[in-house]
């Protein structure tokens, strides 16, 4: 993927085929972290705690919602992809990088979740047929990150 | 957390004065993120410039305290605000939560 113009308000990609075809492969995946996963307060100091997180985990679980909604009108809007002879431009404003990230971390995060939250990275010999999925959704979903940041920074 | 990038500013060489809340009342919630060997140092920086609206060298010193500390204390507001924090970063995937000052 790689960075063609950059606007106020659009940044244009280029993406061959492959690439296109791993990004859809890869959302499609959404979303990876578990529901209710996420810790409001690590102590028990809150008032009215368990309401606070049914409140947390309610709000994420809409967020989900929308999301998928959002990925769904996204990947099936034929403006958005548009072909030419070497492969797929695709156009994005700055506030729809911003939920892209916010979705393939979720992927990344999700991912490294389903691999037991390694605390090292795994290496290569230590891939087999149950990981190997969730390794590569996890790389992969960096990989794309880390397009969409260096884009959004202008550093391409 | 994850590394992709050399950072411009190392913890320490610049003094971060204690974050008082805006809102004035109860301003006793500290909102914390935790280290993981997952998000990438460079999104981690993205996501505070984002969520606190932070230039880039504070939003960095925060997390390579994160990345080098284990923690680093964001800000400290009221319940609400913090709430809010708390769920903005995690929208983003941050491991992040609200803890009672001391």
């Amino acid at each position: 993927m790689k960075l063609i113009r950059a606007t106020k308000g659009n940044l244009l990609f280029h993406l061959a085929e492959r690439e296109r075809t791993l990004l859809v492969e890869l959302l499609s995946l959404y979303p990876r972290v578990p529901a209710a996963h996420q810790r409001l307060s690590n102590s028990a100091k809150i008032p009215g705690g368990e309401e606070s997180q049914r409140l947390l985990d309610d709000a994420l679980a809409q967020q989900r919602t929308e999301s998928r909604n959002k990925l769904r009108a996204f990947m099936t809007d034929p403006r958005r992809f548009e072909r030419n002879e070497a492969g797929h431009r695709l156009s994005i404003s700055p506030a729809e990088v911003e939920w892209l990230l916010q979705v393939l971390n979720d992927i990344r995060v999700g991912s490294w979740i389903l691999l037991g939250s390694p605390a090292q990275r795994l290496e290569i010999d230590s891939l087999n047929e149950q990981n190997s999925a969730d390794v590569w959704a996890m790389e992969i979903a960096g990989s794309f990150q880390m397009q969409l940041l260096e884009a959004l920074e202008g550093r391409t | 957390m994850a590394e992709t990038a050399t950072p411009a500013a190392a913890p320490g060489t610049i003094q971060e004065p204690e974050e008082k809340s805006k809102s004035g009342q109860d301003s006793g919630y500290l909102v914390i993120c935790w280290n993981d060997p997952v998000n990438f140092m460079d999104y981690v920086t993205h996501v505070f410039q984002t969520v606190f609206g932070w230039p880039r060298q504070k939003a960095e010193f925060h997390m390579l305290q994160v990345h080098e500390q284990g923690k680093s204390v964001l800000t400290r507001e009221s319940m609400e605000k913090a709430e809010h924090y708390v769920h903005q970063l995690q929208k983003y995937t941050l491991h992040a939560t609200m803890e009672r000052d001391a």
